[in-house]
């Protein structure tokens, strides 16, 4: 909270200065002009990662519909914009021809884009638009792989990531030295060494995790856990999430007749189930025995892998006994409900946080890739913007909070959420009054607060990370009490 | 027989790298010689991190050996042989011999530290210490390994240079047989392709292994793609796929089947097949593999030196001949230019300063002209005189100033002509104002002129009184009054003053205008005095700087002309020095040639050939 003025208010005035400084290169003015009205846009969150990563699968899993990849841009170095519209509809901008319309061909789970007839290495963008409640807030943005940029012929896909998405969703199996150095290319600039609020790393694929075994998930909580504790890793995202994508694709899309096929699987003899599970290659080949046959079969292990069945019929087992019953397990088991409440609590609750970021971002690269006269002053600004922007600094405390990270008693830790706007960013919310309260009520809350945690924030009993999150609580405190000494509620 | 060819062949290598003075590759040499006489097969599995490594030694050997796990789980390279009763030992390089190159850790120089055998987990997954590169050695009575088989497990490793990064036993250049694990859930990736390839290079036998295949169903097209990958690569590598699962639950419940269907008998069958034939295929595919790297190692200084010799004739003492007859004429246009340069500047100098001093002159009398057109010189002269020399003083000094400063330029200029010679050529003497410039110049002399005395005003005052006193007095005469009556006598006064007052100022227009006459014969003689002075000035500062920089010339073509000599005998001189050594390197590489055609006749299989001859 920027007393007197907020952050996204600051990115617009900055904005605005910088269309003054530029205002005879048109170029410049194109793109200050779309920054500008990329505030007003839904968030843009990109899922980025190495190749394999499960980009696409986890893409469809937080959409719940089957409509990623276009298939044959993997390799074209092409984004793929989901947004929302009223009409499915799919648009491909190349570089130097006039935008195309797409044909789409609608399946029962999902969609697919055809690009028959498109020249696809020259292809850009493809926007589809998609009817979905969960395009209402965001824009996902499927990316092709992240490569260390040092192969030839190549522009560097994270560096775009980074500047055309305001959040990124970063994938990788097992955050391994390469992923950090290509996270680390967004920290040349004074935006990117401020504080990271916009990259969720993601451990994806975790049903592979020590080779397809049953307790796979919660080994990939753990790891991830470890990752966090990584200080590199920790200064490069908010925090670390591990999901698989295709589990929660499939408990998202599980239909009737799935969840019947696996319960008939699951009345199978567990043995017997066992030595069919034991590769691949059984289940499909599998015995003539076994029902349902070896089509619906394969198309089963398609949609959840050799782990998924595991787990699947080890839930339906343990009595899981209806479709919504497992498709609710298996969203939880797979990770994807705590990444998609992340992605809210951390993302699109911030999204004007996010906004003024991506904004001070484009100016700051606008700055230092044509100075002219004046242009010094205005990176003097954006930097003393960041300096001030608290909002960066609660993002990060509250990412911390959530995974328990600083060890902080739960009654506190769940009223330090509260104080940095957990619950919502309004002075009542915050401070946890009914949201009528009096000005003299929200004061004496506001103080009494304030008093506690600057006291918490100097307590040499505490350790260091907790003293630096009391602080920030504290200097949340402080900048209620002078909202509300400003007059605002 | 066949094994003392390959013999003979890595000892004539070794030879070789003595006679080359190249200690470090000897040492390699030496090092896989005592590798390939050992008759156990030491295979090194390596590959990226949580492609299960550790569980394909595991596998292949039906015993938990290598603890596995989530994350990085291997940190230290694991090797494992034939004991006969469960062992294991942490071993690390004594920090005794920390100067000895990697490859000399003899077995004296390593302690050695016992480990239960159910805390090898905690072992290896402890990072690498601060004492050096240590491994863990596990030792199990497997009939496999009986018969001479040695697996290396490693840390996995994303690049290149990562590989071998943990310690001396982790090399690819130390094993005989590389496993590059990679899991089926997806193909190949560019850092696996590259890992490839660099293993590939130096050594002969690569084996890609296709872990995890009970994982996925499409690991049938995985592999086929991976193949395809490597055919585009140009790495002759075999891709077996496994899995590890399958293997350990076969051998759990002793289903023939279920190992046939893991894929593990290819694998095994393949490293049985390479331990067998170690003395003598790989042998000698190993000596291939040595012989190209050290003769590509070899010969690449070599290549290097007559390359650099051929881009000596133009720099050498020929090129240095060439380059001081180019001096030579360098100096020639250079003092031509200078000279130029000189008289040029010095005569605009000489008529800018002579076109300043005019113009400080002329601005000088427009004041006095303007001054005297109202002041007499008769009360102003004293205050005028003071400050007419003071400004003339003034002009005078200006000018000089000016004439010091383009005196100054006018060097620079020159001297900048001898930019390339070198710094220090500007003439050491300082310019500075005369302090007495004032006191040379000429009095100016109080000029005469006429002052209007009181008697002549008298005079002047009767004869117009005159005038008007009888003009008057004739007039009243006719009215009948006398000719001296009050009237006439008015008029004649009024007469008188007059003409006194006309008459003094006609005096004044002439005192002024010969003022001016005065001051303007002073002026104009000042004018010529200084000019004078400028202009000797202005020669001596030429003569000064033409004598100064003739000497420099001279200095310079001397010193020119002396190395042109010494260029020239040393060019003699140096030709057949380098024919000689010329014909030595060619020699050299012609036997290099020889030994690297005798490698490869070891082997069937003949690799690329090696780009020996120099480049003409």
């Amino acid at each position: 909270m920027t007393v007197g003025v907020r952050l996204e208010e600051t990115a617009w005035a900055l904005l605005h200065q910088a269309l003054q400084l530029y205002r005879d290169s048109p170029a410049a003015t194109d793109h200050l002009r779309h920054q500008l009205a990329r505030l007003e846009q839904p968030l843009l969150i990109a899922v980025a990662g190495p190749w394999r990563s499960g980009k696409s699968t986890l893409l469809n899993a937080i959409m719940g519909e089957e409509v990623a990849p276009v298939e044959g841009v993997d390799d074209s170095g092409c984004f793929t914009w989901y947004e929302d519209g009223s009409q499915p509809r799919a648009t491909a901008y190349s570089a130097d021809q006039p935008a195309q319309e797409l044909a789409i061909v609608k399946s029962p789970t999902g969609m697919r884009v055809d690009l028959v007839g498109q020249r696809v290495g020259e292809l850009r963008d493809i926007v589809v638009q998609w009817p979905t409640r969960t395009l209402r807030q965001v824009t996902l943005i499927d990316t092709p792989a992240a490569t260390s940029g040092d192969e030839p012929g190549r522009a560097p896909v994270m560096e775009r990531v980074l500047r055309d998405a305001d959040a990124v969703l970063y994938l990788t199996r097992d955050g391994r030295d390469s992923d950090l150095r290509l996270l680390e290319t967004g920290r040349e600039s004074a935006v990117g060494q401020a504080a990271p609020v916009n990259v969720i790393m993601v451990l994806s694929r975790v049903d592979e995790t020590g080779g397809g075994r049953i307790d796979g998930l919660l080994t990939a909580r753990r790891l991830a856990r470890r990752q966090q504790r990584d200080p590199r890793v920790d200064a490069l995202c908010v925090t670390v999430v591990p999901c698989s994508g295709l589990l929660g694709l499939a408990g998202r899309i599980l239909s009737e007749s799935d969840f019947a096929m696996l319960a008939e699987l699951a009345r199978v003899p567990r043995p017997e189930l066992e030595t069919h599970l034991l590769s691949a290659d059984r289940f499909v080949r599998g015995d003539a025995l076994l029902r349902p046959d070896a089509e619906v079969r394969a198309a089963l292990l398609d949609r959840l892998g050799l782990f998924g069945l595991r787990l699947a019929t080890t839930l339906i087992r343990a009595g899981c006994d209806s479709r919504a019953k497992l498709s609710a397990e298996l969203i939880r088991r797979s990770g994807l409900a705590e990444l998609r409440e992340t992605m809210h609590r951390s993302l699109i609750d911030r999204h004007d946080t996010l906004k003024a970021r991506s904004a001070l971002a484009a100016v700051e690269t606008l700055l230092r890739s044509e100075p002219r006269r004046g242009a010094d002053e205005l990176l003097g600004r954006v930097e003393q913007i960041l300096a001030g922007a608290h909002e960066f600094r609660e993002l990060r405390l509250l990412a911390a909070l959530r995974n328990t990270r600083l060890g902080f008693e739960a009654e506190l830790a769940a009223e330090a959420e509260r104080l940095v706007g957990g619950d919502g960013v309004g002075l009542a919310a915050r401070l946890g009054v009914e949201h009528d309260a009096t000005v003299e009520r929200l004061w004496e809350v506001a103080a009494d607060a304030q008093w506690r945690w600057r006291n918490r924030a100097e307590d040499p009993l505490l350790r260091l990370a907790q003293r630096r999150g009391a602080q920030v609580v504290a200097r949340s405190c402080e900048g209620m009490l002078a909202e509300l000494a400003g007059g605002g509620r | 027989m066949v094994a003392a060819i390959w013999l003979d062949v890595l000892d004539e290598i070794a030879r070789t790298c003595s006679a080359h003075g190249r200690g470090d590759l000897l040492q390699t040499v030496r090092q896989r010689r005592v590798q390939l006489l050992d008759p156990r097969l030491r295979v090194l599995v390596v590959g990226e991190s949580q492609q299960g490594k550790s569980q394909l030694v595991n596998a292949i050997l039906n015993a938990p050996a290598c603890p596995v796990g989530d994350g990085r789980t291997t940190l230290l390279p694991t090797v494992v042989q034939h004991a006969e009763a469960p062992s294991a030992a942490l071993v690390r390089a004594s920090p005794a011999a920390p100067g000895r190159p990697v490859g000399a850790a003899l077995p004296a120089a390593v302690e050695r530290t016992p480990v239960p055998l159910a805390q090898v987990a905690s072992v290896t997954g402890a990072p690498g210490s601060r004492r050096g590169p240590a491994y863990v050695e596990i030792g199990l009575p497997r009939a496999l390994l009986g018969s001479g088989l040695v697996l290396v497990d490693t840390p996995g490793a994303d690049e290149v240079a990562a590989l071998g990064a943990a310690g001396p036993v982790a090399v690819p250049a130390g094993a005989d047989t590389v496993l590059l694990v990679s899991d089926s859930t997806r193909e190949l990736s560019a850092g696996e392709l590259t890992m490839l390839l660099h293993v590939a290079r130096s050594h002969a036998n690569v084996v890609v292994v296709q872990t995890k295949t009970d994982l996925v169903p499409d690991w049938r097209a995985v592999a086929e793609r991976n193949r395809q990958h490597l055919a585009e690569a140009g790495v002759s590598a075999p891709v077996i796929p496994v899995s590890s699962a399958l293997r350990l639950r076969a051998a759990a419940v002793d289903d023939r089947e279920l190992n046939a269907e893991s894929g593990f008998p290819a694998l095994i069958g393949r490293l049985q097949r390479d331990l067998a034939g170690k003395s003598d295929r790989l042998a000698r595919a190993a000596v291939c593999t040595i012989a190209r790297t050290v003769v590509e190692q070899l010969a690449a200084p070599l290549r290097a030196e007559l390359a650099s010799q051929q881009a000596e004739e133009q720099s050498g003492p020929i090129s240095r001949l060439h380059a001081a007859q180019r001096e030579v004429d360098e100096l020639r246009r250079c003092s031509s230019r200078w000279q130029n340069t000189l008289a040029d500047e010095m005569a605009d100098l000489l008529s800018d300063i002579e076109f300043d001093l005019r113009d400080r002159t002329r601005e000088i009398l427009r004041l006095v002209d303007e001054a005297f057109d109202t002041a007499d010189p008769l009360n102003a002269w004293d205050e005028f005189q003071e400050w007419l020399e003071a400004s003339l003083a003034e002009a005078a000094e200006a000018n000089h100033d000016w004439l010091v400063q383009r005196c100054d330029w006018t060097t620079r200029r020159v001297a900048a002509a001898f930019a390339r010679y070198g710094g220090d050529v500007l003439p050491p003497w300082p310019m500075t104002v005369p302090a007495d410039l004032g006191e040379e110049l000429p009095e100016i002399e109080r000029p005469n002129v006429d002052r209007f005395t009181a008697g002549q005003k008298l005079i002047t005052g009767m004869r117009g009184s005159y005038g008007g006193l009888l003009m008057v007095g004739l007039a009243t005469t006719l009215a009948g009054m006398p000719m001296i009556n009050p009237l006439s006598l008015s008029v004649g006064a009024l007469f008188g003053g007059k003409s006194i007052r006309d008459e003094s100022k006609q005096l004044l227009r002439r005192r002024q205008a010969v003022v001016k006459t005065a001051v303007q014969r002073h002026v104009d003689d000042f004018f010529v005095r200084v000019t004078k002075d400028r202009r000797d000035a202005a020669r001596q500062v030429q003569r000064m700087l033409r004598d100064h920089f003739s000497a420099l010339t001279e200095e310079l073509q001397e010193a020119i002309i002396q190395s042109f000599r010494s260029a020239k005998q040393a060019a003699d001189t140096d030709a057949a020095v380098r024919d000689h050594r010329q014909r030595e390197i060619r020699l050299k590489m012609t036997r290099l040639a020889g030994l690297f055609e005798q490698a490869q006749q070891l082997t069937v299989v003949r690799s690329a050939p090696v780009q020996l001859e120099p480049r003409a």
